[in-house]
């Protein structure tokens, strides 16, 4: 038999004893043949008058059974020998597509067949995106497209990714598509200029995008070629790493990267008070609840409208007293509020001596964790801002900071970020901001700043040209317009609790069911073209994970950076390869 | 001619099982085996001929309706049984499998004007029964049934195997290696001494073979499936062979049914006839049945039908 025939040989026929409807129809298989979930079929019907109606659509459900079976115990007679019975198979086909648009159901017994390559890529709408985006293999073995125009904003924005942590791989996901973004030709001749911020928030995986991945397989290399993707690391990334603590010259608090570009990041004192920054250090769910985000916000007005930038170390001079550290703007701040005679200068109005003390004491709390990040003491020379100009893929690494840090570091560059696009007046070229844990940045109850500027994101990024790639453990506990704004959404493997939430309406129950047990690698894919989300696998990262996988490190830069963290006495340590299973 | 369906259900009104009476001046021998005087249970034998495969042959049919024929210058009409049956064979030979099904739809009528009844869902064959009264329409329907078994076994014989026909083997001892099973005891054939052996036999355990001469002469035994009853005679079958068959054979085939047939009784949870009704001949019937249509839709069809030949 040759391949022609077994694709155009039927598979089954429309059952009869279920109801077949034009969205969803039973096939029982007929003997010798099968069918497994995902799979794609085809069934076709002539209405009079109206010709041919194909209807076709993925099997989302696969049931086998004893007819001629009355009891249970029937199955030992009947595998004994002894009950003439029959195997049953049934599959349930979930519609996709019926062209032309006549919603009429399929006719039981008309023979159902799996569709060849040209019928799959329609049934699946493929042929009718204009710009196809890779997002993984198929359980066919085939590629599976997204539509373009539902992530880059021309008709829908953002990707919303769910799984449990260690096992879902969110994270290896999200930066697959990226690398598909980038690499796949969707974005034609603004590919060059598009650009992503990439959030490193659980441990060194994300510093060695730039870095060969020395475990990827050949096999994995056909899986990249298979898609049309060519398996290599990020071609152009930047680190952004907080600065070691305690050292006087501010170098990165990196390790494992020995090559590619690394710079610390830190805010000075006089941007610190220019640009408001205050209300980021109060970014807590604790904050929210608290009586003193009005003082908070007269504090920022004062410090923006008095502090004078002193020398060039980012230095500032607030109230008559020169700041120099983020500890001394935090005593001068509880010295001046603390004061009878100076308090009104900072809060007209009667703020309660309770709400100043309970700001002082969330105040004196940050000292340790921003202490680092917010300073005025560090030579300017060459200082490389955080932004997303320097490379494609900027990582700002955050996973050593405490949580407040990382709030504050994820909080300022966001706001940054947009601004930046509000200011260029143009949604081109895109950017795409990768963050997890978005539950905690932008939970379902309160508000914080953060919240808020994600939010922004959500809604207005579709024409800023920000793209958010979130990813988080339970969907249930993120601001809700936050999920309802992404056009693509995307599981891995669920809790069993989770999976029940309305938030996982857009998978059939079957597809809840599995995602219990998706391996690591699989994804159920939703976009808004299809009305049954698509099992996807995507292959091994081409980019390395973490140090043991590191291979060549690309291009060391060169300049003053490259000289600056060649000069750290750290930078040069090997850390241990230890081999621990990969993330992935 | 006009055709009218009667409006009485047909389930109503049917004669018993529909079978043969039983004849019950029957000459009886007993020796065929051992001597009369030395009838005891025998227990089944561990060895003999053992068949490649066993083949259960058995039928059902279903009334779907009484017609009335109408000739014009006839004032009497005359009556016609439209009916479904189906006959089929299940092979054991490890797996259990219908291997042979058919089902024909026959009208049964004394009338010779009658013709074919076409409806959309089938055609109603005519059939000329000798008589026109119901009893003798319900007898050609069983005539039809049986040379339907008889036709299906025949396609699925193969060398070596062994043919259970359900039900007597009367009309059917021409066929090689066959065996009437029949579970109901309309008639007693042996006198108060031998019967009393036949009550205590045990499960698995036979009679000696003997020869029955009523009508028609054959071979039978007396057999007990394994029953958790305590009744004397639950679980008792009697299984025929030809007449024509010699001593020995006729011993070696009783040897056989003590081997084959219990471990397929079936168990009375699962079987109102249990254990006499074999368990692939209960699936047999379910898949027949099945495989006859349905009654309801039936009946519309020949009523649409009838009205269309007037």
């Amino acid at each position: 038999m040759t391949t022609d025939d077994v694709t155009r040989d039927p598979v089954g026929r429309v059952l009869g004893t279920q109801p077949a409807s034009p969205l969803t129809f039973w096939t029982a298989l007929l003997p010798e043949q099968w069918l497994q979930l995902d799979d794609v079929v085809v069934t076709e019907r002539d209405v009079p008058g109206r010709g041919r109606v194909v209807t076709s659509g993925i099997v989302t459900q696969v049931e086998a059974r004893h007819e001629g079976a009355t009891f249970a115990s029937d199955v030992h007679l009947i595998a004994d020998g002894t009950l003439p019975a029959e195997v049953v198979e049934q599959a349930e086909v979930t519609v996709t597509r019926v062209e032309p648009e006549l919603y009429v159901p399929p006719t039981p017994g008309a023979a159902v067949r799996r569709a060849e390559a040209g019928e799959r890529d329609a049934a699946l709408h493929f042929d009718a995106m204009e710009r196809q985006l890779p997002i993984g293999t198929g359980r066919d073995g085939r590629p599976v497209f997204a539509n373009f125009d539902f992530v880059d904003g021309t008709k829908g924005a953002h990707v919303s990714i769910s799984g449990i942590s260690g096992v879902a791989t969110k994270t290896s996901y999200a930066l697959f598509l990226l690398h598909s973004v980038f690499t796949s030709g969707v974005l034609g001749a603004k590919a060059a200029n598009t650009k992503a911020m990439v959030y490193c928030v659980k441990g060194e995986d994300l510093l060695y995008l730039d870095y060969p991945n020395t475990r990827l397989t050949p096999e994995a290399e056909a899986d990249y070629a298979l898609l049309g993707l060519p398996a290599t690391p990020f071609r152009s990334v930047h680190v952004f790493a907080p600065p070691r603590p305690g050292d006087p010259s501010g170098t990165p608090a990196v390790t494992g990267r020995q090559g590619g570009a690394v710079t610390s990041m830190f805010w000075t004192l006089a941007e610190f008070c220019r640009d408001e920054m205050l209300p980021f250090c109060f970014a807590d769910a604790e904050d929210d609840r608290a009586q003193y985000t009005l003082l908070i916000g007269q504090v920022a007005a004062r410090l923006k409208r008095e502090a004078v930038p002193i020398g060039d170390t980012g230095a500032v001079q607030v109230a008559g007293h020169t700041v120099r550290t983020w500890e001394d703007l935090v005593r001068l701040l509880d010295a001046e509020l603390t004061d009878d005679a100076t308090r009104s200068g900072w809060t007209p109005g009667a703020t309660a001596l309770g709400s100043v003390n309970a700001f002082l004491r969330r105040l004196h709390s940050s000292v340790r964790a921003l202490g680092p990040l917010v300073r005025g003491d560090l030579d300017l020379r060459d200082r490389v801002p955080v932004s997303t100009s320097q490379a494609q893929v900027t990582v700002v690494d955050i996973h050593s900071l405490p949580d407040r840090a990382q709030r504050f570091v994820v909080g300022t560059t966001l706001r940054r970020q947009l601004r930046d696009k509000e200011a260029s007046g143009t949604a081109d070229p895109l950017t795409f901001i990768v963050l997890d844990e978005l539950n905690k940045y932008a939970p379902r109850e309160g508000s914080h700043p953060i919240k808020e500027i994600l939010l922004d994101v959500a809604e207005r990024g579709r024409s800023l040209g920000v793209v958010l790639v979130g990813a988080q453990q339970t969907a249930s506990e993120v601001e809700r317009r936050i999920v309802s704004n992404c056009a693509i959404r995307v599981a891995g493997r669920l809790d069993p609790a989770e999976a029940g939430r309305p938030e996982y309406g857009y998978l059939p129950p079957s597809q809840r069911q599995r995602a219990l047990l998706a391996k690591p690698g699989s994804m159920f894919v939703s976009q808004p073209d299809l009305p049954v989300p698509l099992a996807v696998g995507f292959p091994f990262p081409a980019w390395a994970t973490r140090a043991a996988e590191a291979g060549a490190p690309p291009e060391a830069p060169t300049g003053v950076q490259a000289s600056k963290v060649a000069a750290d006495p750290f930078a040069r340590f090997t850390p241990d390869r230890g081999d621990d299973p990969a993330p992935f | 001619m006009r055709v009218a369906v009667d409006p009485w259900d047909p389930g109503y009104g049917t004669p018993g099982a529909g079978g043969e009476p039983d004849d019950v001046s029957a000459r009886v021998t007993l020796d065929l085996e051992v001597p009369a005087d030395q009838w005891r249970p025998l227990p089944a034998d561990r060895e003999g001929w053992e068949p490649t495969q066993v083949l259960l042959v058995d039928g059902v049919r279903r009334v779907d309706a009484r017609l009335w024929f109408g000739l014009d210058d006839d004032p009497v009409p005359q009556p016609g049984l439209a009916a479904s049956h189906a006959a089929g064979v299940v092979r054991l030979d490890g797996s259990a499998r219908v291997v042979a099904q058919r089902v024909e739809r026959t009208l049964f009528t004394a009338l010779g004007a009658a013709r074919d009844l076409v409806t959309p869902l089938g055609t109603y064959r005519v059939a000329h029964a000798a008589g026109g009264d119901d009893d003798a329409l319900r007898l050609a329907l069983q005539q039809r049934m049986t040379s339907l078994e008889v036709a299906v076994a025949d396609a699925a014989r193969v060398d070596d195997d062994l043919l259970v026909v359900d039900g007597p083997l009367r009309g059917r001892t021409a066929l090689p290696r066959a065996m009437g099973y029949v579970k109901a005891h309309h008639a007693t054939y042996l006198d108060d001494a031998r019967n009393a052996v036949v009550a205590a036999l045990g499960p698995c355990e036979r009679t000696p073979v003997f020869t029955i001469g009523t009508s028609w002469t054959r071979h039978a035994w007396y057999l007990r499936l394994p029953t958790s009853s305590t009744m004397p005679w639950a679980g008792i079958v009697r299984c025929e062979v030809a007449d024509t068959l010699s001593r020995g054979e006729a011993v070696a085939l009783a040897g056989v049914s003590c081997r084959v047939l219990p471990p397929l009784a079936s168990l009375p949870h699962k079987d109102p006839r249990a254990p006499a009704n074999l368990v692939p001949v209960g699936g047999l019937e379910r898949t027949l049945r099945h495989r006859l249509g349905d009654a309801v839709k039936l009946h519309r069809a020949i009523t649409v039908a009838a009205a269309r030949v007037a």
